[in-house]
């Protein structure tokens, strides 16, 4: 039986006249894999610092474990987030936040921790302030995995990482999992990276939600439709586009649903391509302004 | 299947209060430099400066009682102070952020951040009023000079002297931290109303005695008050400052 860890309904957080959450309704389920996906500035981290009672909301309901997040120590026991932009005290190095981390986590595991810090060559003894933008996101990464939180948000984990240190982190954040389930949240604007380890998609845009549903759902949700330009535009006339490109003759459009066999077999007829649309070609096109852009190609063209 | 809570999912186990307040201390503690280090290598450069000056004055001759005299003026001994407002500073500003993302609460924060202030408050006034003591009873380390046993220190033995610097201390601590909760909770615009309405105090203050002409009678109050009892009014306005603080810092958001 899953249970829901967090339920939020109208949240909305305004700072002044700009409204960077825009009453969202969500809930996450224990023990999956959540992206949260957007453009920078989106409200990703807003909903996170809400989430976990860093900052307060102006409206709507928030439960997280079933209380308010904010000022409850029994909530935040079990929450783990290192922000992005997370600020250390000054005199800490790295070890400084290894050694008080298992006084708040109490599932802290110091030898995974230690090994990570091994995987990702980090420097124990720098001062954090002079650590590059990739160390300083392996030391949120190593405490969000060593904590084993039963909520735990990674937030843009991938920042300046190489491409070695993304592997490890992917292969370590699933190895740990499959051993100890617990509800994970992603939020990152590099979506391909993540694409594979992600089980469920919110896609948040100007502050509200555009996408919610499961990750495989979407996944062969969309295809994008190539070949004439006549022959393309009768096949998507009465379909839901969410994208289009085009040189010359040629078209190349996105459109959203699944195509039934029929669907393919009238595709072959008329000679057209089809091809699966990623994870994140699928969020450009409908978090990009792109989409206006073709709304008003539409309008001339027809 | 998807359940509908009508409980809290939050376990009930108990941990103790204290446990979520003494980690906060040890979070503080964690690098001792701040809190310790660097007030001591502070102090401990000024004394050694004094120790030089006292060996370079005595050795050219000059009367060593009119160096300790003159010494008793200097500030030496309180050179950690300011330092330890910023102290209190950054213990606000930096770690409360990093407290919060790891799931401390904000009260626990500022309880736990009280407590190590009593606890640094407590020691450096041991300290302090023993090493006036020490400086006493060895004739100023030996070669004359006064540093510890200045200013107010030294006159009223060590019980006023570890009162008096334990006000100091929770006083300077305090001050910076609360302060800073201000800050992160209202950011720029509340550091201004913070300082306009501390002028306007001051000024209505002022306006008040002069106008009705009070100025002897609050000199003369305050003289009586003896060191004991301005260090009384020191110790109220960090109690203050630490109650003031803890009702700000519960809605303050860091960056």
């Amino acid at each position: 039986m899953t249970r829901t860890v967090v339920r939020a309904s109208g949240l909305t957080k305004r700072y002044g006249s700009f409204t960077a959450v825009d009453a969202v309704d969500f809930s996450l389920e224990e023990n999956r894999i959540y992206g949260l996906l957007g453009r920078n500035g989106a409200g990703k981290t807003t909903v996170m610092q809400m989430l976990t009672g860093q900052i307060f909301p102006n409206g709507g309901e928030l439960e997280v474990f079933g209380r308010a997040p904010a000022e409850h120590a029994d909530v935040l026991r079990r929450i783990c987030f290192i922000a992005e932009s997370q600020r250390y005290p000054d005199s800490f190095n790295a070890s400084h936040v290894f050694t008080a981390a298992p006084w708040f986590f109490e599932s802290w595991d110091a030898a995974f921790a230690e090994r990570l810090v091994d995987d990702f060559r980090l420097p124990l003894k720098r001062y954090i302030k002079k650590l590059s933008r990739g160390q300083l996101s392996a030391v949120g990464v190593i405490v969000g995995l060593a904590s084993r939180a039963p909520l735990t948000f990674f937030d843009e984990p991938y920042l300046g990482l190489d491409a070695v240190a993304r592997q490890i982190f992917y292969d370590r954040l699933l190895e740990d999992y499959a051993e100890h389930p617990r509800t994970i949240v992603l939020s990152t604007h590099l979506i391909d990276e993540v694409a594979n380890l992600l089980e469920h998609l919110l896609v948040i845009d100007q502050g509200r939600i555009l996408l919610d549903r499961d990750a495989d759902e979407v996944r062969g949700s969309a295809t994008t439709v190539a070949g004439g330009r006549a022959a393309v535009e009768s096949f998507v006339a009465d379909r839901a586009v969410i994208g289009r490109e085009g040189i010359g003759g040629l078209a190349s459009v996105t459109i959203d649903g699944r195509l039934s066999q029929a669907d393919r077999i009238q595709a072959a007829e008329l000679g057209l391509e089809l091809a699966p649309v990623s994870l994140q070609q699928l969020i450009v096109h409908m978090t990009g302004t792109d989409l206006r852009a073709d709304a008003i190609e539409q309008e001339v063209a027809a | 299947m998807t359940a509908v809570m009508d409980r809290p999912l939050v376990g009930t186990e108990p941990r103790s209060r204290f446990q979520e307040i003494w980690r906060i201390v040890r979070l503080h503690a964690v690098t001792p430099s701040v809190f310790f280090g660097i007030p001591w290598i502070i102090l401990g450069g000024a004394w050694l400066v004094m120790l030089v000056i006292g060996i370079i004055v005595t050795g050219a001759g000059a009367d060593p009682v009119a160096m300790g005299e003159g010494m008793r003026y200097s500030w030496a001994v309180l050179s950690p102070q300011w330092y330890l407002i910023a102290v209190g500073v950054q213990a606000i500003g930096m770690t409360l952020s990093f407290a919060l993302g790891f799931g401390a609460t904000r009260r626990d924060f500022w309880l736990g951040t009280s407590l190590m202030f009593g606890i640094v408050s407590l020691l450096n006034a041991i300290a302090i009023a023993t090493l006036v003591q020490i400086e006493k009873a060895t004739g100023g380390w030996w070669v004359g000079i006064s540093m510890f046993d200045a200013l107010w220190y030294g006159q009223d033995g060590w019980l006023v002297d570890f009162y008096t610097t334990l006000a100091l201390q929770l006083f300077v601590l305090f001050i910076g931290a609360s302060v800073t909760t201000v800050y992160l909770r209202w950011r720029m615009r509340g550091m201004l109303a913070l300082a306009a309405g501390a002028i306007a105090l001051v000024l209505g203050v002022v306006a008040t005695f002069t106008f009705t002409e009070s100025w002897p009678a609050v000199f003369d109050w305050f003289m009586g008050l003896g060191v004991v009892g301005v260090f009384t009014l020191v110790l109220g306005l960090a109690a203050i400052c630490a109650i003031g603080g803890y009702l700000v810092i519960r809605r303050a958001t860091p960056r």
